[in-house]
């Protein structure tokens, strides 16, 4: 089974019924876990994506390339805006956003804008997109890394883009790698499942800083029927792009 | 109402030199590209560029050499990578760059719409985005004036140039976006000078048996060019896909540094 399919589905547990969720651009693995969880525990969740879709139906959806792709939006209910969506953000309504990250540090704080100084960056990285106005006011905050490395997680970010866990803040912090599900809690950067073929060493190995240890999981492979699904979903195998760097 | 259709030679003069330009679409849908590439022929510079996630748009307007600054929140090519002008252009101090945030970037658009000084926005405080925005002048940490809690206080967008490009468009400027909206509309109606390019004109009768499609009303409108493919190769919704082959052979060419080429070959082609 793909590394994917596996965060996919860590992706669409952390999806509940109720839930109201945004994805962005650049986030295939986000898309499939949203129409994943809809499509199995979560029916009433409610799904609106950077095509300005809402609840964008599974059985004529295909995931492309851009996730702004037109036919991300096809037979979709409404067209919601994503002003309205920050509306809702700001409204406490928005439950959750999935937020790629540079770098992430032991607060789940993220960097998504320049590696090295601001002003004179060695790599300008695309930017942090929705991560500086969302992160500190959503419930539910899924960041996720095709590169579980210590070049990803280090001990200070060049710059914070986007807030992770915040004290006295209701704000669910998960990070999901091609490795592991961490949760950020006031205990700290927890280690929470690990993939299946993967160790607790080669989670630690590969990070800047030590997560806390205990209670390790094994992280869930999807079901055959969620399988399909997700295959269903994505019948090219665009989810399989952000591994091959 | 006049007769706004003209020339896109005729459109682009209303664009001066170190113009602040905000463009429609996000990413790799709906972006004016058949604009963007008379604006290139045209040879305009020091233009100041906005806007929340573009892309190749951006991308080649920087490479033509026609840019000054840009502000986004997102400037990149999703699965296919950076956008390697900006990437170099900015490592290298060619051009000034500000990063954005959507929900902040989005809600100054829509305040220069509404006619208003500034916003206040939700999130954003405790990153180092605030710092920044606060020496360029376009934001300011302030009390909120009835309980006294901090909040960000943006200032509103009008850029003096929106170019949007649209499905449907009549001659005095009523034009039609099907599907994503995206920020347009404010963009559209904040701006000082607004072009729509549109794939197809149609009769003012369309408008008046639809009047809900008219997403921007003629009067806030001061040119409309004809442009079928207008978008290409980003998407156009109802109308045609993104071309994901033609962005690839582009960032390839770019990773080449065959830049020049394509720019040469994509303005002597009629699409």
């Amino acid at each position: 089974m793909h590394t994917a399919d596996v965060m996919i589905k860590a992706m669409a547990m952390e999806i509940d019924n109720n839930d109201i969720f945004l994805h962005g651009l650049a986030s295939p693995l986000p898309a499939l876990a949203m129409h994943l969880a809809k499509l199995t525990h979560a029916p009433h969740m409610v799904y609106i994506n950077v095509a300005d879709a809402l609840d964008p139906e599974p059985n004529s959806y295909k995931l492309c390339l851009s996730s702004a792709d037109p036919r991300h939006a096809l037979n979709t209910k409404a067209v919601i805006e994503l002003l309205e969506t920050f509306d809702l953000a700001a409204k406490g309504k928005l439950t959750g956003m999935f937020l790629g990250g540079a770098q992430i540090d032991s607060k789940g704080n993220i960097n998504l804008t320049c590696i090295g100084e601001y002003h004179s960056p060695k790599v300008k990285l695309p930017g942090g997109a929705a991560a500086a106005y969302l992160t500190p006011i959503v419930k539910k905050l899924i960041i996720w890394t095709t590169n579980h490395s210590k070049r990803v997680f280090v001990e200070k970010l060049d710059f914070v883009t986007g807030l992770g866990y915040e004290e006295g803040k209701e704000k669910d912090v998960t990070v999901i790698t091609n490795m592991a599900v961490f949760k950020v809690t006031k205990e700290g950067f927890v280690l929470k499942s690990i993939h299946p073929d993967i160790t607790v060493e080669e989670v630690i190995e590969n990070m800047s800083f030590s997560p806390v240890v205990k209670d390790v999981k094994t992280t869930p492979k999807p079901t055959d029927e969620e399988l399909r699904f997700i295959e269903k979903l994505d019948p090219d195998g665009v989810r399989f792009s952000e591994f091959k760097k | 109402m006049q007769n706004k259709l003209v020339d896109v030679e005729k459109a682009v003069e209303l664009i001066d030199n170190g113009d602040s330009v905000t463009l429609s679409g996000v990413s790799m849908v709906r972006a004016p590209m058949g604009f963007v590439r008379e604006i290139i022929k045209a040879g305009k510079k020091d233009l100041y560029l906005i806007d929340r996630e573009p892309g190749m748009d951006f991308d080649i307007l920087i490479a033509a050499k026609a840019v000054k600054k840009v502000r986004v929140a997102m400037l990149g090519f999703e699965l296919f990578g950076l956008a390697l002008n900006f990437r170099r252009a900015v490592e290298n101090r060619e051009i000034e760059w500000l990063e954005d945030t959507c929900g902040a970037i989005t809600n100054a658009l829509r305040a220069g719409a509404s006619g208003m000084p500034f916003v206040v926005v939700k999130g954003v405080l405790g990153t180092d985005l605030v710092d920044i925005h606060e020496n360029e002048g376009t934001w300011r940490v302030i009390d909120d004036p009835f309980n006294g809690e901090k909040i960000l206080a943006v200032k509103a967008i009008n850029p003096d140039v929106a170019i949007i490009h649209v499905q449907k468009a009549d001659k005095y400027g009523n034009a039609s976006i099907e599907g994503s909206r995206f920020e347009d509309i404010y963009k559209a109606k904040g701006a000082k000078k607004l072009i729509i390019t549109a794939e197809e004109i149609v009769d003012t009768e369309y408008f008046m048996k639809y009047p809900e499609r008219n997403t921007i009303p003629y009067f806030y409108v001061d040119a409309v060019v004809h442009m079928p493919k207008g978008a290409y190769p980003t998407a156009c919704p109802n109308y045609y896909g993104p071309d994901y082959d033609e962005v690839r052979r582009y960032l390839t060419m770019c990773r080449e540094g065959k830049i020049d080429e394509y720019i040469k070959e994509w303005i002597e082609k009629e699409v």
